[in-house]
């Protein structure tokens, strides 16, 4: 597993507040909302905040492809690296 | 005026005696991804209404709250003072009827549902609202009472409208079967006897104790509620 995936799953649980889940309860390649981890609109939102925060990287839901961006852990973690690359 | 209702069942939180302080057997049966999301109130609320609705499930409800979250508010905008980004999750649930909604999904309780912030009347306008949705024809109607101590921010003390603790009452009241039978009365009265926080001891001690009658006093009339025996 890479240590972003990882450092990422720390991140939703905390900012998310799931006190009953740990790393190693969130498969790469779950769904994170509706089924899977059942996360909802309200958390798209606080997660985009956080990564905003932690990795000075912003979320456009006009020019980005959201739904794709928090599909899973593996998705997002796709996202960040590109991202960084990027900049 | 004279207004006659039976309360069939209530409780209080933090209970009493305060040893039965278990607040978990209260909270086992709501899901996961809705209990991360109650505050210390949120939960104080579910704890009192999880007592008083095992049998009747899906009931309109009546929320009345002085303050709501408002150290919830106030943590907000001191962060949009600090030019922080406010979390979307809180701001989510900064609105009055928060803890109704959350409390709604968590029942799966699709009836009415009112929100009052009643102010210097207290208790008596959720007995009012829930007296006109039993006279539409609603078997039974839930009030729920609940407030928690105002933020050191707000100067509370001389305006008898907070107290230090926390509390909820909920109530479960009808037109007719076993309970206590009550009747609820105005007069041209005025005083102060504070805000829901400050009434809300005093409404739980009327409940428990031989008392037959209770006064509130506000600036612009008193609400008195008696036990009738008959």
């Amino acid at each position: 597993m890479s240590s972003l995936e990882n450092e990422l799953k720390k991140l939703i649980i905390e900012s998310l507040d799931l006190e009953d889940i740990g790393v190693d309860d969130i498969d790469n390649h779950e769904a994170l909302f509706n089924e899977g981890l059942g996360l909802d609109s309200i958390d798209a939102l606080e997660l985009g905040l956080a990564i905003r925060k932690k990795y000075n990287i912003r979320i456009d839901s006009e020019k980005d492809d959201v739904v794709n961006i928090f599909a899973s852990v593996a998705a997002l973690a796709e996202f960040i690296e590109s991202e960084q690359r990027a900049a | 005026m004279q207004l006659d209702f039976i309360i069939t069942q209530w409780a209080v939180w933090p209970p009493l005696p305060p040893e039965q302080n278990s607040p978990n057997q209260w909270l086992a049966n709501v899901p996961p991804m809705l209990k991360r999301r109650l505050t210390p109130l949120a939960k104080t609320v579910f704890c009192a209404v999880s007592q008083c609705i095992d049998t009747h499930r899906i009931v309109p409800m009546v929320f009345n709250s002085s303050h709501g979250e408002l150290a919830k508010s106030l943590a907000m905008m001191e962060m949009l003072e600090a030019g922080e980004e406010i979390s979307p999750t809180a701001f989510s649930l900064s609105v009055h009827n928060a803890i109704a909604g959350l409390f709604s999904m968590a029942w799966k309780n699709k009836l009415q549902c009112t929100v009052l912030s009643p102010g210097e009347e207290g208790m008596a306008p959720a007995f009012i609202e829930g007296l006109g949705l039993l006279q539409e024809g609603a078997e039974r109607v839930l009030l729920v009472f609940y407030d928690e101590p105002l933020p050191a921010f707000y100067p509370s003390s001389p305006y008898r409208l907070s107290s230090d603790t926390s509390c909820a009452l909920a109530l479960m009241i009808a037109k007719s079967g076993s309970g206590q039978a009550l009747t609820l009365s105005s007069s041209a009265l005025t005083g102060n006897d504070g805000e829901q926080p400050v009434q809300l001891p005093a409404f739980t001690r009327f409940l428990t104790e031989p008392q037959t009658r209770l006064t509130f006093c506000t600036p612009r009339r008193s609400w008195i509620w008696e036990k009738r025996f008959e």
